[in-house]
């Protein structure tokens, strides 16, 4: 069997959330099974069905302001300053986004003359409400990779993964692979998504949003998801690297898995058969074929009718039996669903568990559903002595992914 | 005044063969310029039909395991015919189209592909300012490492755009400029796909990878794609005439 070549571990992280800045906004929101919905103020909600998102509040720390650009590079440093990197690190720079969509939305509204061209406004021409707002070059995925790898000052490849909700975790997978077979030896892999119109319109078309202001996964009452401000970062790295440095890894990445549906263009395969396959891939890689030693599981578990049900039956397809013991629990109750970033932030969330010992709960959770028979995790956080754990992530178009952390 | 460290990680690709390839345009005013295909589900931009068009060639001259297949698709800007198209809706007050929102991503193409072929592999969308095809080649050779997977498709695909893609390339151009971006007329999309595998697998029609004449250095064009795309259909043809 396949199997990891040279050892990857997690040496560095940095985060922001509709909670705040780093691990303790999340402990503060996620992992005390606190929602961080409300009605956005961030544009005008009147056309669309709901006003709630999970995006910063205005005020002095609040990423609202903030370009893509801007909160991609804090969290960037703040990975490589955890890591004990710095300028000058040869590194890869791996980007799961889907470009800036609050250039696009602007240049619509505002037309083309606010800027020169280089991204500075023209005299005379509105000035953006954000001084540092996103460019119109800030649309194109490529360009924030670039960005980001400049601004860390990292020296090697750069590429932005655009799948959807599975984004970032791929960009993960994608830095794992080349850590393990050796082609090189640390990685940065990041994702962003900051509330804006142009998606929020989208789901609202797509009739995927909430009715009710929260996101219940796995729960009978469920009624969709709602979108949420997520940036992150995390440096990956070769065991043996970090060792010749002195760096302490936080965890390991022992497994990780992708496959496809082959179903249909937005709904999931309704047994959830591509999860399974891509958890059996992680598993198998993390020699734990049957996923014993799993002491948690970090679901998708978006809120929707068939994202849930689907996710619990592809569970049940991976681990049998076992899946009814194993804790499964959605973050996105609290985080709202943060597309490109889901999978880096949710990992982020996973690396914090493992250290934490603490399992975050999934939020609003009501009444229980018959299709969705596992142990949730409902409502309140639970301690627990988790050392191995995996995050699973799925996208339209039956994208799924799927990674195994461990501690040491 | 950036520069774009083209990857440091690329392996030689003479460990790759060409299992298949295909090329299409649309209004590029090329010779062999295709009316777009119908694609069931997807509206008003050339982006995902002309994916399809591409992969669909290459899968249906070489069907094999979808179960070990992974798709890799790559786009600097992505579907900006969607993207704007949608935002210029949405800003005049009209309502939001979900068809527009379903193929927002080119998840969805992805995802047609992956049910009309059976594809189970690892799909995934890519966007780079470096040269592309040597992204595919390197991403192709790490994935064909995995015991898992034999073959690997990969597709790029650009499109023209109108003022606002015009605008970003101005933007881009400026930032880079040693390395224009390409442009195409408004309405013209170009795409290419070529299915990989290893050599000696999969039967006697491979062909290596072989450079082609064409080099660009215009930032995330597809162009040495296709030209390598291109090279291989003619091939192709001119072996199965002599034979005829």
């Amino acid at each position: 069997m396949f199997g990891v070549s040279r050892e990857v571990t997690v040496t560095g992280y940095g985060v922001r959330s509709a909670f705040g800045e780093g691990a303790e906004g999340l402990r503060r929101g996620v992992f005390a099974g606190v929602p961080g919905f409300r009605p956005t103020t961030r544009f005008d909600t009147g056309p669309y069905r709901t006003a709630f998102a999970a995006a910063a509040p205005d005020g002095a720390d609040a990423v609202e302001g903030w370009a893509l650009r801007h909160a991609l590079r804090q969290c960037g440093d703040d990975a490589l300053r955890m890591a004990g990197l710095g300028a000058g690190a040869e590194a890869a720079v791996l980007l799961g986004v889907a470009g800036d969509h609050r250039s696009v939305t602007r240049y619509w509204r505002e037309g083309d003359g606010s800027y020169d061209g280089r991204g500075a406004v023209v005299a005379g021409h509105a000035v953006p409400r954000a001084p540092e707002g996103a460019r119109l070059a800030d649309a194109v995925p490529a360009r924030l990779a670039e960005l980001l790898a400049e601004g860390l000052g990292l020296v090697g490849p750069r590429l932005a993964f655009t799948n959807a909700c599975v984004a970032s975790a791929a960009a993960i997978i994608h830095g794992c692979r080349l850590i393990s077979s050796g082609r090189i030896d640390v990685a940065v892999c990041a994702g962003g998504y900051l509330v804006e119109e142009e998606t929020f319109g989208k789901f609202d078309s797509g009739r995927a949003l909430s009715r009710d202001g929260m996101v219940r996964p796995f729960s009978a009452d469920r009624s969709g998801l709602l979108l949420g401000d997520g940036v992150a970062a995390v440096v990956l790295e070769s065991a043996e690297h970090a060792r010749r440095r002195g760096a302490r890894p936080l965890v390991s990445v022992v497994g990780w898995g992708a496959a496809t549906d082959a179903h249909h263009i937005a709904q999931p395969h309704p047994e959830g058969a591509g999860l399974a396959r891509a958890a059996r891939q992680a598993l198998r890689l993390a020699g734990d074929p049957d996923g014993a030693s799993l002491d948690y599981i970090n679901a998708h578990g978006t809120g929707t009718k068939y994202n849930d049900g689907a996710e619990t039956r592809g569970l049940r397809a991976a681990f049998g039996k076992r899946a009814e013991s194993i804790p499964v629990s959605s973050t996105k109750s609290t985080t709202g669903h943060l597309l490109e970033a889901a999978g880096v932030v949710e990992f982020v969330i996973t690396v914090l568990t493992l250290l934490d010992g603490v399992l975050p709960p999934t939020a609003g959770y009501g009444t229980p559903d018959p299709e969705c028979d596992l142990d949730y995790v409902p409502n309140s956080p639970r301690p627990a002595d988790a050392r191995r754990a995996l995050t699973i992530n799925a996208a339209f178009g039956g994208a799924n992914t799927a990674l195994v952390l461990e501690r040491p | 005044m950036t520069t774009t460290t083209d990857s440091a990680v690329l392996p030689a690709s003479p460990s790759l063969s060409v299992l298949a390839a295909a090329t299409a345009t649309h209004d590029t005013g090329r010779d062999g310029d295709i009316a777009l295909p119908k694609l069931p589900g997807f509206v008003e931009s050339a982006f995902s039909p002309l994916a399809y068009e591409v992969a669909a060639r290459c899968l249906t001259e070489r069907p094999g395991d979808g179960d070990r297949t992974a798709v890799a698709l790559v786009s600097l800007a992505g579907d900006t015919t969607t993207a704007d198209l949608a935002s210029s809706r949405m800003v005049s007050g009209r309502v939001h189209n979900p068809l527009l929102f379903m193929q927002a991503t080119a998840n969805s193409v992805l995802g047609h592909m992956s049910r009309e072929f059976g594809i189970t592999g690892q799909m995934f969308s890519l966007s780079t300012l470096a040269e592309p095809l040597t992204e595919l080649l390197a991403m192709a050779d790490l994935l064909l490492e995995d015991p898992e997977l034999e073959r690997v498709l990969v597709v790029g695909v650009e499109l023209g755009g109108g003022e606002r893609v015009a605008a970003v390339r101005r933007e881009l151009t400026a930032e880079y400029s040693a390395r224009p971006v390409p442009a195409l007329p408004a309405s013209a999309g170009l795409a290419a796909a070529v299915l990989l595998g290893r050599p000696g697998d999969g039967g006697a029609s491979q062909v290596p990878v072989r450079p082609t004449k064409a080099t660009t250095d215009q930032l995330g064009s597809i162009q040495t794609l296709f030209e390598l795309a291109a090279t291989h259909t003619e091939t192709r043809e001119t072996h199965t005439h002599a034979h005829q």
